[in-house]
């Protein structure tokens, strides 16, 4: 599969210039396969990465370098139901779920 | 999707962010690329339901006064696919998954195109995204959406 989703970067360019990413607790919502998951850490975030589906998050390890893991973690877990206590995150992030 | 929006609300610390990235209701355009050369094709026919039922929810929850809108970023994010069968599965996909009309006539039109080509050519779908910021409102800094009339 040859699929390349953005390659051109515009994705990282916008995250970039919306917040200061180094450092800070994200929570990912709808993570999918952690393609959004693995940019976010290299921008330097601790990532809470979670999805519904338990398949895409064994992708999303499978897939996950091991200089980010460290500052990533998946979980299952779904957007309506979070299993964190208040106040745990500076940014949370819908990743194409709403 | 407002629930949702209420638990992010609650797991943001007081100054927390939330970042809503999403398509944007835009129709996607697709198109061939030629040595670096792209030439558009075709345009999707998508349906914007359920982005207009999300927007609806956001503006719900900032009139609520849980967040304030702080900015917008649109920007394209493309999709590029070296072969017919690559755009077939992702386009089942996103037709299965978005609930959309079937695209099965784009799929012939980017056959026919493929066909006329004999240089190494690539499928590409462009489409924007919408990043949006919402920061989280607090009974300090809330200054909307709290009118208890």
């Amino acid at each position: 599969m040859t699929l390349r989703i953005d390659p051109e970067q515009n994705e990282v360019r916008a995250l970039k210039q919306v917040a200061n990413w180094r450092g800070k607790r994200v929570l990912e919502i709808g993570c999918g396969h952690g393609r959004l998951t693995r940019r976010l850490a290299r921008l330097g975030a601790q990532v809470q990465a979670i999805d519904p589906d338990a398949a895409l998050i064994r992708l999303a390890r499978q897939g996950l370098p091991l200089s980010f893991a460290p500052r990533v973690r998946f979980h299952v877990g779904t957007a309506g139901r979070l299993k964190y206590p208040s106040g745990a995150f500076d940014l949370v992030v819908f990743s194409w779920v709403l | 999707m407002v629930h949702a929006l209420h638990e992010a609300h609650r797991v943001l610390n007081a100054d927390g962010i939330l970042i809503d990235l999403r398509p944007a209701a835009v129709h996607r355009q697709v198109g061939m690329e030629k040595a670096g050369q792209y030439q558009p094709l075709s345009v999707m026919r998508e349906t914007f339901a359920d982005d207009y039922a999300a927007n609806r929810s956001v503006a719900a929850i900032a009139r609520q006064g849980l967040f304030k809108a702080d900015g917008r970023v649109r920007f394209e994010c493309n999709r590029t696919m070296d072969s017919l069968a690559e755009f077939r599965t992702w386009l089942d996909e996103f037709v299965t998954l978005g609930k959309q009309p079937s695209h099965s006539w784009l799929v012939r039109r980017v056959e026919q195109a493929l066909h006329a080509e004999r240089a190494k050519t690539r499928i590409v779908v462009r489409g924007s995204l919408d990043l949006r910021v919402l920061r989280k409102s607090t009974p300090a800094n809330r200054s909307v959406g709290t009118d208890q009339r």
